[in-house]
């Protein structure tokens, strides 16, 4: 069985580098821009899926996203569990950590090792960007000093 | 796992118990005034009656128990001060053992002699300029503004405080050198002296009577007020990274000061209603006043319990964030329950003769000033256990 033929990055460096720079969910237009279904898998059924590049609705980018750990809320509006429920889930507010994209069963490993490799340096300066130092002042330490 | 309060702490905790027993109790009378109309009421002492504790705290080797030893305190540690705070919590006498800001804590060598030591030795009392009117401490909207000039900074804006009113020798001023720099780099600290010219006090007189439950702040203003260089605290910019050591042990010491406070209105619930008779039988046989009793005490424990294990943990040199936020949230919230209990069990308004139950009520209200950030302390507790459940 010949292993399914990915994509090469270099051909889609530039726009997977604007997918990736964008403030939105990525695991969808990194699918997209994967091969899709091999030859290989074996799904019980007659349509020959090769190069299909669907959602599988296995929910990993749903229960992988860290903003919707953090708001679990959100999940209330759908059931769904496909990357395009993660997108209106999450919209804008997305911390780019990528996890979805790691996780997705359709997203090509070239892409995956591509933001290990390239992108991961950045997202950790982020999310601690995010998280604040740890040593930042706490300001109701102050007031607690001034009115006691 | 051994709860046990080390023996020389224990001894600290008794030498303090019987202070207040028998030198802070006797003057609540004084204090809250001896007419039904409170027309003697002060909100301190004399300073004659200061002077005289003083010297006896003083005597005992106990003053500055909060100050590390390094720095000519007693150093007794967090839980050393936690112990002795909540003793001198079960009063309502404001007076303590040499309770001095940690943001002085980092004087430098000239500056530890000029300020922190008299402070040390309450010589000098220092105003906390921090808060500006309707702006809290927020950096981004905060007013002051310390410009550079020629060796040194000019200052103008006004400032409250709610140090001792009348008796500040000088001024730990919070202003902004950099407005881009934010809370990271933007706000300097720095000494000012009373008598620098363009700095004026107003405000915050004494009152007696009833006006003496009231705590009214002081009002520093700064009119082209030059301030020279080596008048800053630290660095330049890092005001809110001063006592950084220090600063989050002193959340769970106020902790230890709510848990006195409630044990002083266990105290007077429990004496009430053992000594009231209702329906011929005192009231402390009724279910519900037991209940309540009860439900005071438990509460109480937890809050001393949770306070005595930050406290051990910040003398281990563990990091503290979480237990502290923790002491925060539940002191503070426990000591409104007990309060209420205390009230409920009473059953009506405190009259002259419970003062000291009105002025607690009083003071828990004061302190609520300081506490309409419990919401942060949630959000601090709720990264961690996210952190370790997510």
């Amino acid at each position: 069985m010949p292993l399914r033929v990915q994509r090469d990055v270099k051909e889609i460096e530039a726009v997977l580098h604007e997918i990736l720079s964008t403030a939105s969910p990525p695991v969808a237009r990194c699918r997209l821009l994967s091969s899709g279904f091999s030859a290989g898998h074996a799904l019980d059924i007659t349509e020959d899926l090769a190069g299909v590049k669907a959602c599988l609705g296995c929910g990993n980018c749903i229960d992988i996203c860290p903003v919707l750990v953090r708001e679990p809320r959100r999940r209330e509006r759908t059931e769904q569990r496909t990357s395009m429920a993660l997108e209106n889930l999450v919209d804008e507010d997305c911390d780019r950590c990528y996890a979805c994209v790691l996780v997705c069963p359709q997203v090509d490993t070239t892409i995956k090792h591509y933001i290990v490799n390239r992108r991961m340096i950045e997202v950790m300066s982020r999310i601690q960007e995010r998280i604040g130092d740890e040593g930042e002042p706490d300001l109701d330490l102050f007031l607690e000093e001034a009115l006691s | 796992m051994d709860f046990t309060i080390p023996e020389e702490l224990k001894m600290v905790q008794t030498l303090v118990r019987d202070f207040v027993k028998e030198q802070l109790l006797p003057l609540e009378r004084e204090v809250l005034g001896r007419e039904s109309d409170l027309a003697g009421a002060m909100q301190r002492l004399t300073p004659e009656t200061e002077e005289k504790l003083v010297k006896m705290v003083k005597d005992m080797g106990l003053w500055g128990v909060g100050i590390p030893e390094e720095l000519g305190g007693v150093g007794l540690g967090t839980l050393g001060t936690c112990l002795v705070e909540e003793e001198l919590a079960k009063t309502i006498i404001p007076f303590n053992f040499g309770d001095v800001t940690p943001i002085l804590f980092d004087c430098n060598e000239e500056q530890k002699e000029h300020y922190l030591l008299p402070v040390i030795e309450g010589q000098k009392h220092p105003y906390l300029a921090l808060i500006e009117p309707g702006k809290g401490i927020d950096p981004a909207a905060m007013e002051l503004r310390a410009e550079r000039v020629n060796s040194g900074y000019l200052l103008n804006g006004r400032k409250l405080s709610f140090s001792k009113v009348g008796t500040g020798d000088f001024a730990i001023v919070f202003a902004v050198t950099d407005p881009e720099g934010g809370i990271r780099d933007g706000v300097t600290c720095l000494l000012v002296d009373r008598d620098t010219p363009g700095f004026t006090v107003v405000g915050g007189e004494e009152r007696t009577g009833w006006q003496a439950q009231v705590a009214e702040p002081v009002s520093l203003i700064f009119d082209n007020c030059r301030v020279p260089a080596e008048k800053v605290l630290g660095e330049e910019g890092k005001a809110l990274y001063l006592g950084k050591k220090w600063l989050l042990s002193r959340r769970v010491v106020r902790g230890a000061r709510v848990v006195g406070a409630a044990v002083r209105l266990l105290d007077v619930s429990t004496e009430h209603a053992k000594s009231w008779q209702s329906f011929g039988q005192a009231i402390s046989t009724w279910p519900s006043v037991q209940a309540a009793l009860a439900d005071m005490a438990i509460d109480i424990h937890a809050a001393r319990l949770m306070v005595y294990h930050a406290a051990w943990k910040a003398d281990e040199g563990e990091d503290i964030h979480q237990e502290a936020a923790m002491v925060k949230v539940f002191a503070d919230e426990m000591l409104y329950r007990v309060a209420d209990r205390a009230v409920q069990i009473r059953g009506g308004p405190a009259p002259a003769g419970e003062l000291p139950l009105e002025r607690l009520c009083r003071n828990i209200v004061a302190r609520s000033a300081g506490q309409n950030a419990l919401e942060v302390q949630r959000a601090i507790i709720t990264e961690d256990v996210l952190k370790l459940r997510g």
